[in-house]
């Protein structure tokens, strides 16, 4: 294990868990800056955290084991995410492989843990966000996939370590199909971080709330615990869009640089997002994916035909 | 000495069907059988493992030859896996049932038929054995259940069974009397034409038994009426067995497949996967369920089969070996999981009677063991890690990831937009972005089956009070979970002899030791050149670890009691989620295509709303667009043809007259010829 090794690992652990929480909150600063008004720090949900993390939990009358387990096992599976996902291409060999295709089961088991949570609770706003979420996921898992198939079509491997090494080069950015990759993944940023047009995460009417709806019934440090894991999310999904899809050189300095820079401009662009476009009727946002998914097909058909640019 | 152990299994199986004859001896019965088929599944695992072959090879003719290879050998092994747990939990469920003997002795019975066709050599034994196979679960519905429903479904399996699996008569019956039927050589004469003929019939055949979109309509009517240990054999091991037929045809007795067949196998597959998954979603009754989740399986191990032909054809034996290793994996692992599934299903129905899926809830509590066990099965079955479905499904996507990928150049040329052939780059993306969303589509629809079977209050008197079933149950679904578990964290110790068994297998597991990457080299996890790697002990280790890290970080947890938020309302049973209400979003987003329909009707007096009655239903569509339309067209040709059945002698002696006249013509015009 060399030192950037080493280092690659302790951004991905220490980098992933304390620095993820300041992803949403500079995205609600900007946002606030785009509206005119003064939004609270980007430091806010932290204080957030601290807040609940004092709290007491709340059980709801009736729930069992797997409501108490549901943000633990979560938790695990973005942890255990951060550790899969490369820093600059380089991480320091963890027991958990380096596959893109294992991620997204990772993002399934913490789907399906929440899920079965709120049936548990048996709320009716929670289900009501779970079955939106579930719908949305089945959509954006097909495109997810459809986009890793183009990002492993230069060195076919789906090994998220020499995927991101393969932005180093300027070939694959002759490729459009490495572009249309790319604008395909932006929907799925929007989606899997549960912003608008798809989710709006600052609402409080139940009734319109998919990613919030199972966090419904949770208080103290479970909703700490699940908050966290959303911004994690955000982590996972941005470094993820700067690894596969930022052009970079192949010095492993250069690429943090980029990294640095690249994750206040992500967040500036989903809060430019955010403020630009009303939420989505829900029944329509599996469309908007159709839509990426129909751009990585012709990603794939130009790639196929020797397209290059 | 595979022989002997391995005959010894079978009558030990049959000497257990005939102790069953005794009603007091019925449970001894059953673990004598239990006991049988694990030894057979012992010779299987030891032909696996080792190489090696016993009994006699395919021969053509009409004589009764049995033999055991290690493709049998694997069979075999995930039978036992499968089956004897079922037997377990069989020695407490049978009793209870009705015609208990008779299903004692009928298990036996299909036990021994599962294992002739897999270790059948001749087409006679084969055929004989497959005929069994089909009957006798017939028969064990029909001693189970006698209305009128259950008479007609068992009547509309054995009709599309037996319509559809004339493909393998014809299919078999042909390769036979061509004398290819184990002799590779002979079949390169055959002429592609009748190559082709055979392949599609072959395909129509084993599909239809196996269940395969669009020739599936049986399964879910069939399944859900059988005893649940039958079930669990049934969806575990008998449509695994029609295809264990497939593979010896279409991978080793037609030799190398064309590529449209290749093709064919995946849009199978994927029609399979996501109409079973889909329509599974909108299943309000448990077993049916499970039923259709049984096609959305078997279509993911025709997309393995089908990566793994194309594979061949684009000269790629290591990925062909990984493909074919990932379909027999999930062969292996559906066997288990859906077996499991279906067996707490049983308990479930024995301790709440009657499955519906908006009349159970609140089980997990009731019933903790079988409730865990079932969890496991429903994440198993959804694709979660570290669970044994997720690498079966992570290994088949590879392989059809990499089917895109290794389109048109080799595994080791870097080369970028190399001309590349069309169709099977953009049908495997396309089966690829299916099977994802196919395991989206499972996590949705087990989140569904957890919620409403083990979670949230009992909707039904009898799920509060129901108690945990007796322990040969317990045992039967308690094993099987652990098997899940199992198979999930070290699927490595199996793979490497997967791979083996395809064609130019062994060459394959040799290119990967001659290259110096050892594909299974961590022997518990699945590095694999090609892919970022699945350490499955270490993934599942560690998220274990990370969880119980959670839990601690925790700390002692403080909470206070609340009731559910409703908007201040109290949460009764007409505000309860339903199985229906839940998956609605889908169905909406889906209404183009599955066109439900729905109707209410509002009675009001004076103008004050008295009663809403509201019917909801989604139609299957292949039964009404498909196979509806068939049935009666047959219908209405049969009763034309009966009025040649006009019951006078006369017409029977002028029907008699005009046959020997038309033979006498065509004998003298060929005659004269």
């Amino acid at each position: 294990m060399s030192g950037a090794d080493a280092l690659a690992g302790a951004i991905q652990v220490i980098g992933g868990i304390v620095l993820a929480p300041l992803l949403p909150g500079l995205v609600q600063t900007v946002k606030a800056c785009l509206q005119g008004r003064r939004g609270p720090s980007p430091l806010q949900p932290y204080r957030e955290l601290r807040r609940l993390w004092s709290k007491s939990a709340v059980d709801p009358e009736g729930t069992t084991m797997i409501y108490r387990l549901a943000p633990a096992v979560v938790v695990a599976c973005m942890v255990a995410a951060l550790l899969l996902l490369p820093i600059g291409g380089r991480s320091p060999g963890w027991p958990v492989g380096h596959d893109a295709l294992v991620l997204v089961g990772l993002l399934a088991l913490a789907r399906f843990a929440l899920a079965v949570s709120s049936w548990d609770t048996g709320s009716g706003f929670s289900l009501m966000g779970t079955s939106r979420d579930l719908t949305i996921g089945v959509s954006v898992e097909g495109l997810l996939l459809f986009v890793v198939l183009l990002v492993t079509l230069p060195l076919g491997s789906t090994d998220l370590r020499s995927l991101s090494d393969a932005g180093a080069g300027t070939t694959v950015w002759s490729m459009p199909a490495h572009w249309l990759a790319a604008a395909a993944f932006a929907l799925v940023v929007i989606a899997e971080t549960g912003r608008q047009p798809v989710d709006n995460p600052d609402t409080h009417l139940e009734l319109t709330m998919i990613h919030e709806g199972p966090l419904l019934e949770y208080a103290g440090r479970d909703l700490a615990f699940l908050q966290w894991a959303a911004a994690v999310r955000h982590w996972v999904v941005l470094v993820l869009a700067l690894e596969l899809f930022a052009p970079h050189p192949a010095s492993f300095a250069l690429r943090l640089a980029i990294l640095a820079a690249g994750l206040p401009i992500l967040c500036a662009l989903l809060a430019v997002v955010e403020s630009w476009q009303a939420k989505m009727r829900l029944l329509r946002v599996p469309r908007l994916i159709g839509v990426g998914a129909g751009l990585c097909l012709l990603g794939l058909i130009t790639w196929l035909i020797g397209g290059r640019l | 000495m595979l022989a002997i152990i391995a005959v010894t299994g079978a009558g030990l199986i049959g000497a257990g069907g005939v102790v069953c004859a005794w009603r007091r001896l019925l449970v001894w019965g059953l673990a004598l059988q239990g006991v049988g088929l694990a030894v057979t599944g012992a010779a299987g695992l030891s032909s696996l493992l080792g190489g090696s072959a016993a009994g006699s090879a395919f021969v053509p003719g009409a004589s009764l030859e049995f033999g055991v290879d290690p493709l049998t050998g694997f069979f075999l092994f995930a039978l036992a896996l499968s089956g004897v747990p079922a037997i377990v939990f069989a020695t407490a469920y049978v009793p209870g049932s009705r015609g208990a003997r008779a299903i004692g002795m009928l298990t036996a019975a299909f036990l021994l038929a599962l294992v002739g066709v897999l270790t059948a050599r001749t087409t006679m034994a084969f055929l004989t054995f497959w005929e069994l196979m089909t009957l006798l679960p017939a028969g064990a519905i029909l001693v189970g259940r006698q209305d009128v429903h259950a008479r007609r479904s068992v009547f509309e399996y054995l009709a599309i069974t037996h319509l559809g699996g004339a493909g393998v008569w014809v299919s078999l019956l042909l390769l036979n009397s061509l004398g290819a039927l184990g002799s590779p050589d002979a079949i390169l004469g055959i002429g592609a034409g009748l190559h082709a003929f055979v392949a599609l019939a072959a395909v129509v055949g084993f599909g239809t038994k196996a269940g395969l979109m669009p020739f599936h309509s049986w399964l879910p009517r069939a399944h859900p009426l059988a005893p649940s240990h039958f079930s669990a054999l049934m969806s575990g091991m008998m449509i695994k067995v029609a295809l264990y037929g497939l593979i010896r045809m279409l991978f080793e007795w037609l030799g190398p497949a064309p590529m449209w067949l290749a093709l064919v196998l995946l849009v199978l597959g994927t029609l399979s996967s996501l109409g079973g998954v889909i329509y599974a979603l909108l299943q309000h009754e448990l077993k049916r369920l499970l039923a259709f989740h049984s096609i959305e399986n078997i279509g993911i191990i025709v997309l393995g089969l089908g990566a793994s032909l194309l594979f061949q054809d684009l000269g790629q034996p290591t990925w062909a070996a990984l493909a074919f290793a990932a379909a027999l994996l999930h062969v292996l692992n559906h066997a288990v999981f859906k077996g499991l599934l279906f067996l707490g299903a049983g308990s479930i129905d024995r301790a709440v009677h009657g499955l519906e899926l908006d009349r159970l809830g609140g089980l997990l509590r009731r019933m903790p063991w079988t409730g865990g066990a079932f969890l496991v099965g429903s994440m198993a079955i959804a694709g979660l890690p570290p669970l044994n479905g997720f690498v079966s499904e992570w290994l088949t996507l590879q392989a059809l990831v990499h089917g895109v990928t290794g389109t048109g150049r080799g595994v080791a040329g870097p080369g970028i937009g190399e001309a590349a052939s069309f169709g099977p780059a953009i049908l495997s993306a396309l089966a690829a972005a299916g099977l994802a969303m196919t395991a989206a589509l499972a996590v949705f629809c087990f989140t569904k089956v957890v919620g409403l079977v083990l979670l949230g209050p009992p909707r039904r008197p009898a799920c509060a009070t129901a108690r945990e079933v007796p322990r040969p149950m317990v045992a039967g679904t308690t094993i099987l979970a652990v098997l899940c578990v199992g198979l999930g964290l070290v699927p490595g110790l199996l793979l490497p002899h997967l791979a083996g068994l395809a064609p130019g297998g062994a060459q394959a597991a040799g290119l990967f030791s001659s290259a110096g990457v050892s594909v299974f080299s961590w022997g518990l996890g699945v590095p694999m050149a090609g892919t970022g790697g699945l350490p499955t002990l270490g993934l599942g280790l560690l998220v274990a670890v990370f969880v119980v890290v959670a839990v601690l970080l925790r700390g002692k947890r403080r909470a206070a009691p609340a009731p559910v938020w409703a908007c201040g309302q109290r949460v009764e049973a007409p505000l309860l989620w339903t199985s229906a209400g839940f998956t609605k979003p889908l169905r909406l987003v889906l209404e183009a295509v599955l066109r439900p329909q729905r109707s209410s009707e509002l009675d009001e007096i004076d103008g004050v709303p008295q009663r809403l009655t509201y019917r909801g239903s989604v139609p299957h569509l292949f039964d009404t667009l498909l196979y509806r339309p068939v049935v009666r067209w047959s219908l209405k040709a049969a009763s034309r043809a009966r009025r040649l059945q006009s019951g006078s002698l006369r017409a029977y002696v002028a029907y008699l007259l005009a046959l020997v006249i038309v033979a006498f013509v065509a004998a003298w015009f060929w005659g004269v010829r």
